[in-house]
């Protein structure tokens, strides 16, 4: 046992003057009685002549001196020290990805984590961040180990990818000036990318328990001819050793089906399987009595689509390159009148009314909420917006553009820009998508660069998009975006069948690692719900292989991120047993045997 | 008032018991040292000439072939003579209040039972050893009782000496009710040996009984003004409680050796009460 404050215990001398004071005679008190006849044999021996008197060790004196030595040892702070990984400051980062579920791994990390988490002090301060496909931070710099552990206990392995890099720029992200601060990162280390340079500063414990698995890698539908659709699944094994496996579909929570799969060892089965199902029909595949390392691969969903395609109508000038586009993109039908076209792409000329989906092109006049003006030319892409499912897949660093309006406008989202100047902005006009690019597409290289297909069918797909029946499938952890009709709250329906109502304001839905399917509707003032778009988002194929690796790491120039030692004081300790002591003393000081039984209950009988 | 009504009228269907015979001048309704006219019959003695011829025993004649008269019980009445100590000890922790309610319930009980009741207080008046106050034979002089006890003051140094010595041998009761505290207390009790016995009501405060003193004290005796330094530690209250153990223990054992019931009665509100209670238990009041 060691001391923060030594100097503290020369407090000790206190016991002298107090043990003085014992020793000393107090003047005494003159007091009336009734008859001194009782008193005269009970009195010890007194001579004033000597102040003092010989030192009797009462109770009392000896548990005021022990009250004295715990007060003088809570104030020289006892404490021991024990290693750690804890710093004065320690960012705990968390893998939730797929992989971190297999073979009880993320429960181990928390485990770790909740022990390292209840040393946590204002000494020893800790935030959480949560290292899922979107990082996170949960708490920062809290000195309050329950709000720490209670963050840490939240967290649960979702069906993404982990996005380590950006969680551990988020953490040194949350570097303090004033105390060093390490980084814990517990994780199986995953297969993602990772910065070259080893993380400085950090520890990484890895969680890297591994056992045999099948995954549903793949499932899809397409509408046949039958008017049945057709599935398309795909399971992987992840282990040695052959494996038969009996895979159940529903349609609409009602069973629909099963098949029989032999996977070989290390390899992967894929059946078509044909299902009654129509369209907007949810469909979930998933094993029949099997366990494994796994369980959040074993299932699969897929919502079957609309089967029918959207018409699109071209207005203005238009071009043999949005021609191409049109051609090219799966579900559309180009509509020769504009009238009837679902979706209306206008190309140049006077800005009509917009009563359906419509993508403009540089027209004459800027849509409600937009303000032209003026021109700027010889413009380079210098901002993509990132994650926004409208740019997935596409890169738009080498385009080049002419000419192309300036535009302003607080309510349109700038998804591309070029320094102030918005090259493609998504906003709603009367309740529709709408799409507004800035400059002419002729006017540009970008319709000769593979990106102008990507984006002409990610934006016609966005066009279709929030309207009830749309189908979107991603990655788990992949945002929904939301264009919400004016007037209206988003309402999204989680595969666990919780509901989260959004703020009016909210583009984007985040919380869905969790696979499975995701429904949004709308809901105005007076209560009347609008089916949304449907979103799936399924389990990442690569995390079920449980892939686990060492990620770099360093010490920090301080010595951030080795084991150090924990000070644990011992002075509440002390300070309570005080207390409970001054209890006793307390008590010594103030019983009085009473008179004896027989003679008090004759006299009060 | 003294005595509440309520307790009075309690009073009034109880008397006080006797445990030998009364000697005094009066016919009463308890058993004389002397033979006299009751109804029950005593003993035989031979006839004499100026016998009552009905108290001749004609069957002992015819059986026996001599003169015998039959001899009965008399009856008188009880003298019961209360002691109350208004020594300044007594006005300690208002001792006397609680002394002059129980000396009140001897003598209500008294005059109610027919007795003849006379109240002595000590110390007397103008340094005399006691006073004698007023006496009675029935309820009537109750009032004049009352008045007295109440009025009667604490003071100075009080000795039950010369009063015991006055009393022993009276042939009534003598009620004692004193907190005993003085020196030749135990003189005192040895000296009364009553006909008719008596009792000792042995009066302490709950101050005497637990003392709550604390520290270094110079205890001061209220009538001597003698002093004895004491340090209140454990062992000194521990001392001074075996000292009042052995003290009542040894009052109610001389109480008892001169013929006197004892008891012990704590001060303070309701203090007659209680007493009445141990009187009833002890069968000293019936």
């Amino acid at each position: 046992m060691r001391f923060l404050v030594p100097g503290a215990l020369g407090l000790t001398a206190l016991a002298g003057p107090l043990v003085v004071l014992y020793m000393l005679r107090s003047k005494r008190r003159p007091q009336e009685v009734a008859s001194t006849m009782l008193w005269r044999e009970v009195g010890e021996p007194v001579s004033s002549a000597v102040p003092w008197k010989r030192l009797k060790l009462t109770p009392l004196l000896l548990a005021q001196l022990a009250v004295l030595a715990l007060f003088v040892l809570s104030l020289a702070r006892p404490f021991v020290s024990e290693a750690t990984v804890l710093g004065p400051h320690t960012v705990f980062v968390l893998d939730t990805s797929g992989s971190m579920a297999m073979a009880g791994r993320f429960d181990q990390a928390r485990v770790v984590a909740l022990d390292l988490a209840a040393d946590v002090s204002e000494a020893n301060l800790a935030s959480v961040v949560e290292a899922g496909p979107r990082p996170r931070v949960l708490v920062a710099f809290s000195g309050d180990g329950e709000a720490v552990a209670d963050a840490i206990a939240g967290l649960t392995p979702g069906g993404g990818s982990a996005d380590l890099s950006s969680a551990v720029r988020l953490a040194r992200g949350l570097a303090a000036p004033d105390r060093d601060t390490s980084v814990v990162i517990f994780s199986d280390g995953g297969d993602g990318p990772l910065a070259e340079e080893p993380v400085i500063g950090a520890t990484h414990l890895r969680f890297d328990d591994i056992a045999s698995n099948l995954a549903i890698s793949a499932f899809d539908a397409e509408p046949s001819a039958e008017g049945a659709v057709r599935t398309f699944i795909q399971v992987d094994n992840h282990g040695p050793e052959p494996r038969d496996v009996t895979v159940a579909f529903e349609v609409d929570g009602l069973a629909a089906g099963k098949t029989e799969l032999s996977v070989p060892g290390l390899d992967a089965a894929r059946q078509v399987v044909p299902l009654e199902a129509g369209p907007a029909s949810s469909v979930t595949a998933s094993f029949v009595d099997h366990t494994d390392a796994l369980d959040l691969d074993d299932r699969a969903h897929l919502v079957v689509g609309g089967g029918q395609s959207s018409s699109v109508a071209v207005a203005g000038e238009g071009s043999l390159f949005l021609s191409a586009l049109l051609a090219s993109t799966p579900g559309v039908a180009v509509a020769d009148a504009p009238g009837a076209a679902d979706i209306l792409i206008v190309d140049g000329g006077p800005l009509p009314d917009i009563d359906r989906p419509t993508w403009l092109i540089r027209p004459e006049q800027a849509p409600e909420g937009l303000d032209l003006v003026g021109l700027e030319r010889n413009l380079a892409v210098t901002f993509q917006r990132p994650g926004d499912p409208i740019l997935d897949g596409v890169d738009l660093s080498s385009v080049s553009i002419a000419e192309a309006q300036a535009v302003e406008g607080l309510t349109w989202l700038p998804v591309v820009s070029s320094g102030p100047v918005p090259l493609l902005l998504l906003g709603e006009v009367e309740g529709h998508r709408v799409a507004y690019t800035t400059f002419d597409l002729v006017h540009s290289n970008l319709v000769v660069q593979v990106a102008f297909p990507i984006l002409g069918s990610n934006l016609i797909d966005w066009m279709r998009g929030g309207e009830a029946g749309s189908v979107s499938a991603e990655a788990a952890g992949t945002p929904i975006g939301l264009v919400t009709p004016s007037g209206r709250r988003a309402v999204v329906e989680l595969p666990s069948g919780e509901v989260a109502e959004l703020t009016a304001d909210a583009g984007l839905f985040t919380n869905t690692d969790e696979p499975g399917i995701y429904r949004v509707s709308y809901l105005d003032e007076a209560g009347t719900v609008t089916a949304g778009e449907v979103a799936v988002r399924h389990f990442v194929s690569t995390e079920s292989a449980g892939v686990s690796r060492d990620i770099a790491v360093s010490a920090g120039p301080s010595g951030a991120g080795q084991e150090g030692n924990l000070i644990r004081e011992w002075a509440p300790w002390v300070i309570g047993l005080a207390l409970v002591l001054m209890a006793v003393e307390w008590w010594v000081g103030h019983q009085r045997p009473g008179v004896r039984r027989r003679t008090r209950r004759e006299a009060t009988a | 008032m003294l005595l509440e009504p309520r307790f009075r009228a309690r009073l009034e269907r109880l008397s006080l018991g006797v445990k030998g015979r009364v000697s005094a001048q009066w016919a009463g309704r308890h058993t004389s040292t002397r033979l006299g006219e009751s109804l029950d019959f005593a003993d035989y003695r031979p006839y004499q000439p100026g016998d009552d011829y009905r108290r001749i025993d004609h069957n002992l004649r015819a059986r026996l072939g001599v003169l015998m008269v039959r001899q009965f019980e008399a009856e008188q009445e009880l003298p019961i003579e209360i002691v109350l100590d208004l020594s300044g000890s007594m006005g300690l922790y208002d001792k006397h209040q609680s002394a002059r309610r129980l000396a009140a319930m001897v003598a209500y009980l008294g005059l109610a039972g027919g007795d003849r009741v006379r109240v002595w207080a000590i110390p007397g008046d103008r340094g005399r050893p006691e006073v004698q106050g007023p006496s009675g034979r029935h309820l009537s002089a109750w009032p004049q009782v009352e008045a007295w006890l109440e009025k009667r003051p604490v003071a100075g140094t009080g000795s039950l000496r010369h009063v015991g010595r006055r009393l022993a041998g009276s042939g009534g009761s003598v009620v004692l009710v004193s907190d005993l505290l003085m020196d030749g207390w135990r003189d005192v009790l040895d000296g009364l040996a009553p006909t008719a016995g008596g009792l000792v009501l042995h009066l302490l405060a709950g101050e005497e009984l637990d003392p709550t003193l604390a520290g270094d004290l110079d205890l001061s005796d209220v009538e001597s003004g003698a002093k004895v330094p004491v340090s209140t530690t454990e062992e000194v209250m521990g001392n001074y409680r075996t000292a009042l153990e052995e003290f009542a223990t040894e009052a109610a054992r001389r109480s008892r050796r001169a013929g006197l019931d004892y008891l012990l009665v704590q001060s303070g509100p309701r203090a007659e009460e209680r007493a009445l209670s141990g009187l009833a238990r002890g069968a000293i009041v019936r």
